[in-house]
């Protein structure tokens, strides 16, 4: 029986050692064709880059037209501030429908869920609409505001469950005690969902790095462009410069996997979340 | 317990309403009218759009390229993502690396992935390259139409595969050792043990997978814009593309509006199918 497991084991082990190489061949070529000349890449693809150039390092981070720096720097601020709010808002918007038994609460919730059900991209037909009244196509606010919209469904799901969960002890002898409710939601409430922040938080931030369809349609290319985009729009320029292109994606893909390789644990339970405990 | 105040809930509720709620309705509105984004003289059309719609080859194929790519890329995710889930449980060594081998591309943006494969299998790319140096003749893998979806097909299943191999992993791990044993002292072999353990323990994992993996295909973009951009001619564009290119790109709001409408209401009716089925299958173990 035990040596049968063993077996078992030891097969299964290969075989998935055999798919996990095939499989990872696409990044390595990446990875190492950053470093190597057009020629090299296409001619020795697997061969490592000995010797190795910088020059598409180089030309990512100097390149005026498309500047990976400048792309970073927007990205970062508009994850930011729509993470930030996001959590923020639905935090709140969560706090009042879990607690509440009444049937506005009941309904606000099912509001809420109901986008789920939308696919994000069919709004955007109005939603462009929207931003052009508003005078915001164009600007950060304006796709600020679209991914936290775009977003807090997903989240009030996320905080509605967790709050539900905690007991309403600690709450009623603050209450007691004279503390506000909106001093009982940020000094109790916020830090007992610390957990459900961290996932929620992983899962809408990665999601509003990684976004093209968003920032394509509200802010365009130009000095505005987010990583996606902008490696997008630089990309399109060149046809046949793999050195550039294995460059910007590691460019675009660096920041996630350094992220990853220290919060392993927390950045899978965060993608995967709602899908595991179903 | 005192009731919570409402002025909690009151900024999402104005964010959302405004960007996600009304939006949807100024879809269900234009939907209706053959508005073109300039002028604000246009006018009520009645149902003309949706009838456009469904003798618009365009608008079919895109329809068409949807479904197949849905359809293949659901099926081998979930049956490869199930199997390797399972090699992985039962390997039991190295488990944290081959997991993150294949989460890698889950981690990355869509754009950087189609460019990466991009470079792979362009008619001037790695692929041909070696291949040529072989003595084969090289392949146009983006401007035949049945290569370009393979190449579409291919790149999403890479970048999707981890996702739900680390979903079926999750889900194998809570399905109690003892089963097995009970299975095995009842004279169950491997495949029995498959089928009648761990099946249907996992079922929630399975619903909740394909469930997932058929909205993300009915939504595809990213992939076929930056891998072919629709092309060759408009052969490869899914719904989400040709809506995007004729409601934006050559302003027909009215008629794209008309084809959101469309795709709306499939998914809400394909993921109703999908959850009464699974509900089913849920009761009966």
């Amino acid at each position: 029986m035990r040596a049968k497991l063993r077996l078992q084991g030891i097969l299964s082990g290969a075989v998935i050692t055999i798919l996990a190489i095939l499989f990872v061949v696409p990044i390595y070529i990446t990875l190492i064709g950053a470093f190597k000349t057009d020629e090299a890449i296409i001619r020795t693809p697997l061969m490592l880059p000995v010797p190795g150039t910088l020059e598409n390092i180089k030309y990512v981070l100097t390149d005026p037209s498309a500047n990976i720096l400048r792309m970073y720097a927007n990205t970062i601020i508009i994850v930011i501030f729509a993470l930030l709010t996001t959590v923020a808002v639905s935090s709140m918007a969560a706090f009042y429908t879990s607690r509440n038994k009444t049937k506005a609460a009941n309904f606000l919730y099912v509001y809420f869920i109901f986008g789920l059900m939308i696919p994000y991209q069919m709004a955007f037909i109005g939603v462009v609409q929207i931003l052009k009244k508003a005078q915001l196509v164009g600007t950060f606010p304006g796709v600020i505001l679209v991914f936290i919209s775009g977003n807090i469904m997903f989240s009030v799901f996320m905080y509605h469950g967790f709050i539900k969960s905690i007991p309403q002890e600690l709450e009623e002898a603050a209450s007691i005690d004279g503390a506000g409710e909106f001093r009982i939601f940020w000094q109790i409430i916020m830090p007992l969902v610390k957990p459900c922040t961290t996932t929620t938080g992983i899962f809408v931030g990665l999601g509003i790095w990684n976004d093209f369809f968003t920032p394509l349609i509200v802010l365009g290319g130009g000095k505005k462009a987010t990583v996606t985009t902008g490696i997008y729009t630089s990309i399109g320029m060149f046809t046949s410069r793999w050195g550039y292109v294995f460059a910007y994606v590691l460019f675009a893909s660096l920041p996630i996997i350094i992220a990853y390789i220290f919060a392993q644990k927390n950045i899978i339970s965060g993608l995967t979340a709602g899908a595991v405990k179903g | 317990m005192k009731k919570r105040s409402i002025l909690f809930a009151l900024p999402a509720f104005l964010i959302y309403t405004a960007l996600m709620v009304i939006p949807m309705l100024i879809v269900f509105f234009f939907s209706v009218t053959n508005y073109n984004g300039m002028t604000s003289n246009f006018r009520f059309v009645g149902i003309k759009n949706f009838i456009e719609l469904i003798t618009d080859d365009r608008f079919i194929n895109a329809s068409k390229m949807t479904f197949i790519i849905t359809l293949v890329v659901v099926i081998v995710v979930n049956i490869l993502g199930l199997i390797l889930a399972i090699l992985l449980d039962k390997a039991k060594s190295f488990t944290n690396l081959f997991r993150s081998i294949f989460f890698i591309p889950v981690l990355m943006s869509s754009v950087a992935i189609s460019f990466a494969w991009n470079a792979l299998l362009s008619y001037t790319g790695v692929i041909n390259t070696v291949i040529s140096q072989f003595g084969f003749e090289p392949h146009d893998f983006f401007g035949v139409k049945s290569n370009a979806i393979a190449c579409i097909i291919i790149v999403e299943i890479w970048r999707n595969l981890g996702f739900y191999m680390v979903i079926y992993l999750a889900h194998l791990q809570t399905v109690p050792k003892d089963l097995y044993e009970a299975c095995t002292i009842d004279g169950g072999n491997t495949w029995d043990k498959f089928t009648n353990v761990t099946i249907p323990m996992i079922v929630p994992g399975i619903t909740i997978c394909t469930l997932l993996s058929v909205m993300n295909g009915l939504k595809l973009f990213d992939t076929p814009m930056i891998l072919t951009g629709g092309g060759p001619g408009f052969d490869t564009e899914t719904i989400v593309l040709t809506v995007f290119k004729r409601a934006f790109g050559s302003n027909e709001i009215g008629y794209g509006s008309a084809m959101s409408l469309m795709l709306f209401v499939t998914i809400v009716a394909i993921s109703m199918i999908q959850l009464r089925i699974s509900k089913k299958a849920e009761v009966e173990n």
